[in-house]
């Protein structure tokens, strides 16, 4: 991989999973996959991180995991964004927006 | 954040953690799978792909380790928090927190004992191996002959006939009881003992500890001589010696070779010491009018209680058509043994569950109560944190936390009184199956369950109301005074007016039984219970077996007792009044048609000496006592009772009338020289029974209990009257000695019980309830000093004031009263059985109990209406 993989902001974890599984439930891999897919491969997720901030996130209700078939028909353990979620996740997206461009706006003042 | 799925999570994660272990090794182990798949597509060998993939994952250790951090340690960690700041805060203010623990500790103790009996007795299984399938089989008699009587017991025939032609139980069997007397060095011991067909123990599926119980060979006259005793006797009487199997007893003067000795705790039936085996002769073995024995059995695996009672019916009406003479209208009932052992207790049981629970709630809500008073400064906290950013469920979470923490060590504290009340309560209780009664891991789980559910209740309203505040409007309010606190104030008399209510339920219960147990007490049992003695014997068949040798003990006995100096009068029955028991005959009368044994009226039947009615007491109200003169060569006599006399002879006169017991056929028709009051014999809520006295001069008996009459307090002479009778022989063993003062107060233990229990609870309910109105009303004068203080100003007398704060607490008291009177009126008839002679919703009691509660509330009021006479108008206006 050519691009340079940036290290992942504190919290921007958490929206990135959210992010990803808003657009439908994944399991474990396919979630860090679509947040490779999203961010055009400038955040790499690896299991050591993925996996405790999805059991994290469930036990505060944001996401609901149950088990299901795999495209290739294996058993994978599925997450979806429970109603819980959702809200965090707009709550979490728009504090990312203000964030992110009262620092744009602080970067580009002379 | 919701709840519900977060106290599953919870659960799982510590309960199940295995599981959720093993989940999340799945988990991982898939994602490997499929990752090492997409490699292999993209164009890698396995062993590669492989490889690839666990370097991706960079050690499958690591993450679920650190997956099991997560799942644990959030909720732990953040409770453990609450519960440090929870503690620090509780300890800053230790007399509310000493006052809090102290009044739960009580609730929940007390809750936690009662919970343990209503455990042992209806909720755990009986201490017997799949005891849900023991069930008891009865006799139902005759309806005509038995009005009212639901179970019998039963004859040898019909139980041999039901054993043979039974498929419903696995195992049936039979016994009775006998008192025994075991010879010792001193004075014989008498035990209470039962005779048991050889099945007896395997139906139970108990077995003995050391030796053996019995074999069917040992059902057989002659070969009976052994005995099985239990573990009690064997320590008490034996000093736990191991070799005693094998050794021989003196029972009844008869020698009994021990073959074996039963576990610790077997004890059935109940106050059973001993064990022999039940042998039935041929005459006995076809014997179906003389109703002496118990059937218990043990039903098949997927056979019902329904199934086995509709045998049992078909069977019952099959003999009832085979032996129509001695069978007609007896029919057979399956009952579960538990609800056989627990009978009459499960309503007192439940209605002192329900009363102990008013108690704990009462509990609460002052607790609550006490809690909303500190709620100044709280509220200012709460209001602080959320200025910073606290959520309020956090908040609530937190306020939560410490109340559960304020219960649970109320609920511990508690758990120590319960272990000493479950014992009093088995001590002073009339309970069956004791052994099973204790605080066990049920009673601890109880005591947890109910501590968390206090803890939520006394800290929800004050959590909700503390942080529901604006945080401005709390901010703003300099010095502790709050205008925006009526919400808060309306919880506080909300809490208040239920205590009233949920106490005057108690109080009204208490009082119905109080009602209950005064009126039993003056009931008249139609004898004289003062200065009367009583004791029994068994006379031993083998040195009394021929009724010369009963009389002549009978004669020698009665002449010993008289020469005890301190003696007035002394007689003889065979069972006493109001002890229950006795036996039951029918009979016909002359000159009226007379049908087959199962169609004739029945009397309870009695036989006395001819001192008797004089010794206890009972008048004469017509014709005669017996005398001397009544013996076997004179004209046959009975005595009957005014119920007797009323119910066959109505406004006739039935001296010279003529009766035959069916019993004693062979004497011929009686004359009835004698009718004698009333007495209580199965207890003073019985119906006078319809009871006729037969002299033992004419039909010996080797059984009696003595009724002596004494000058002083019988206590003292219960040893030299002892003593003149163990005079005669000694290996006859005196049993129940009693004064009739002991027997009077025996009859009414159980309901003494209950209403002692209740009467306590209502009582701790009436103090709290006080301590509420009290609490409320004094909280209520501090708010309106500045109004108080503004309307003496302007000219209201002392007299106004006063009148104006107990007119409110009188409003707080009635709203109670008014919403008591309402679920009492529902709840009191489920008592209605515990009841004597008042009914469920007595006026009186509902009226005068009321009357009381209000009384108290009144005064609850007046301290705090006092002080709010003293608001000097001048200091009050001033204070803002």
């Amino acid at each position: 991989m050519a691009k340079k993989q940036v290290d992942l902001l504190q919290g921007t974890l958490d929206l990135l999973v959210l992010k990803s599984l808003a657009l439908g439930p994944l399991h474990g891999l396919g979630v860090s996959n679509r947040i490779a897919q999203i961010t055009k491969g400038t955040f790499k997720v690896k299991p050591g991180s993925l996996f405790p901030a999805l059991h994290r996130m469930e036990e505060a209700g944001w996401l609901q995991a149950s088990w299901g078939e795999s495209e290739n028909n294996r058993r994978a353990k599925y997450y979806r964004l429970t109603a819980a979620g959702r809200r965090q996740f707009d709550a979490e997206a728009q504090d990312w927006q203000r964030i992110s461009l009262a620092i744009t706006t602080a970067l580009k003042a002379t | 954040m919701p709840l519900i799925p977060r106290l599953t999570s919870l659960w799982r994660n510590l309960f199940h953690k295995d599981r959720v272990d093993q989940e999340f090794s799945e988990e991982i182990q898939a994602y490997l799978d499929i990752l090492t798949e997409a490699k292999l597509r993209q164009g890698l060998s396995l062993q590669e792909a492989r490889r690839n993939a666990l370097l991706e994952v960079g050690g499958v250790e690591q993450v679920e380790e650190r997956v099991r951090e997560i799942r644990m340690g959030q909720f732990i960690e953040t409770a453990w928090r609450d519960v440090r700041l929870g503690a620090r805060t509780l300890i800053h203010s230790p007399i509310f927190t000493a006052v809090t623990v102290l009044s739960l500790a009580l609730g929940i103790g007390a809750n936690t004992a009662i919970f343990s009996v209503v455990n042992g007795l209806l909720l755990r299984p009986l201490s017997y191996p799949e005891s849900e399938r023991l069930v008891d089989v009865w006799h139902t008699p005759p309806q005509q002959s038995f009005p009212g009587l639901d179970r019998f017991s039963v004859s040898p025939a019909n139980y041999l006939d039901w054993k043979s032609q039974t498929s419903a139980f696995e195992k049936i069997a039979v016994y009775g009881y006998a008192g025994l007397s075991l010879s010792t060095s001193n004075d014989p011991m008498p035990l209470i003992g039962g005779t048991v067909s050889s099945d007896f123990f395997s139906v139970l599926r108990c077995n003995a500890m050391h030796g053996r119980t019995f074999t069917p060979d040992e059902e057989r006259p002659g070969r009976d001589q052994v005995v099985v005793i239990s573990h009690a006797l064997w320590q008490r009487a034996f000093g736990a010696n191991p070799n005693i199997i094998g050794q021989t007893l003196t029972l009844n003067s008869r020698g009994f070779t021990v073959v074996g000795i039963m576990p610790a705790g077997f004890q059935f039936p109940r106050e059973a010491e001993l064990w022999v085996p039940l042998a039935w002769d041929d005459k006995e073995r076809q014997t179906r009018s003389i109703h002496d024995y118990l059937v218990i059995a043990r039903l098949k695996p997927n056979v019902s209680v329904q199934q086995a009672q509709a045998e049992m019916s078909t069977i019952s009406s099959r003999l009832e058509q085979q032996y129509p003479k001695e069978n007609k209208g007896w029919g057979a009932v399956v009952i579960p043994l538990r609800e056989d052992l627990v009978g009459d207790n499960r309503t007192a049981l439940l209605v002192l569950f329900c009363a102990v629970s008013f108690v704990l709630l009462i509990a609460c809500a002052n607790v609550a109560n006490l809690m909303l008073a500190r709620g100044a400064n709280r509220q200012k906290e709460m209001a602080v944190r959320i200025a910073l950013g606290a959520s309020r469920a956090r908040l609530v979470r937190q306020l939560l936390t410490e109340s559960v923490l304020l219960a649970v060590t109320g609920g511990l504290l508690g758990l120590l009184l319960a272990v000493w009340g479950s014992k009093m309560l088995v001590r002073l209780g009339t309970l069956p199956d004791a052994g099973n009664i204790g605080i066990d891991t049920w009673a601890l789980g109880f005591t947890l369950l109910v501590s968390f559910a206090a803890g939520i209740i006394i800290g929800i309203m004050p959590a909700l109301q503390f942080t529901r505040t604006s945080v401005s409007e709390t901010l703003k309010q300099g010095s502790g005074r709050s205008g925006g606190t009526s919400l808060k104030q309306h919880t506080r008399k909300a809490l208040v007016v239920s205590e009233v209510a949920l106490s005057l339920v108690l109080l009204i219960g208490a009082g119905l039984m109080i009602r209950s147990f005064w009126n039993l007490q003056h009931v008249d049992p139609g004898f004289d219970t003062s200065n009367g003695l009583t004791m029994s014997v068994v006379l031993t068949p083998i040195r009394y077996s021929e009724p010369h040798q009963q009389l002549a003990f009978l004669d020698r006995a009665m002449e010993q007792i008289r020469a005890v100096p301190g003696v007035v009068s002394v007689g003889a029955t065979t069972k006493i009044p109001l002890a229950g028991g006795g036996s039951t005959q029918p009979f016909s009368i002359e000159g009226r048609p007379t049908g087959a044994i199962a169609e004739q009226p029945m009397a309870q039947t009695r036989y006395t000496t001819s001192d008797y009615f004089r010794a206890i007491g009972i008048p004469l109200r017509q014709g005669r006592f017996f005398s001397e003169q009544d013996r076997d060569n004179s004209v046959p006599v009975v005595i009957i009772s005014e119920a007797m006399a009323h119910r066959f002879w109505p406004g006739a006169n039935p001296i010279g009338k003529r009766l035959t017991p069916s019993f004693h056929l062979e004497q011929g028709a009686r004359e009835i020289v004698g009718v004698v009051g009333d007495v209580k014999a199965r207890g003073l809520d019985s119906d006078s029974s319809t009871m006729m006295y037969l002299p033992y001069n004419q039909s010996p008996l080797p059984f009696m209990s003595f009724v002596v009459r004494t000058a002083a307090n019988p206590e003292s002479l219960i040893q030299p009257v002892s003593k003149a009778i163990y005079s005669i022989d000694k290996e006859q063993a005196l049993t129940d000695v009693q004064t009739m003062d002991q027997v009077l107060r025996a009859s009414l233990s159980g309901r003494r019980f209950n209403m002692t229990l209740l009467l306590t609870f209502a009582g701790v309910a009436l103090m709290l309830a006080a301590i509420g109105v009290y609490g409320v009303m004094n909280y209520t004068v501090t708010l309106r000093r500045r109004e108080l203080g503004i309307r003496m100003a302007l000219g209201a007398a002392k007299m106004d004031v006063l009148r104006l704060v107990l007119g409110q607490g009188l409003t707080l008291t009635l709203i109670g009263v008014g919403a008591g009177l309402i679920s009492a009126y529902a709840l009191t008839r489920l008592m209605a059985s515990l009841l004597y002679g008042v009914t469920a919703t007595d006026y009186l009691t509902f009226v005068s109990v009321s009357a009381m509660l209000i009384g108290v509330g009144l005064a609850a009021s007046y301290v705090p209406a006092r002080r709010a006479t003293k608001v000097n108008p001048t200091i009050a206006l001033r204070a803002e």
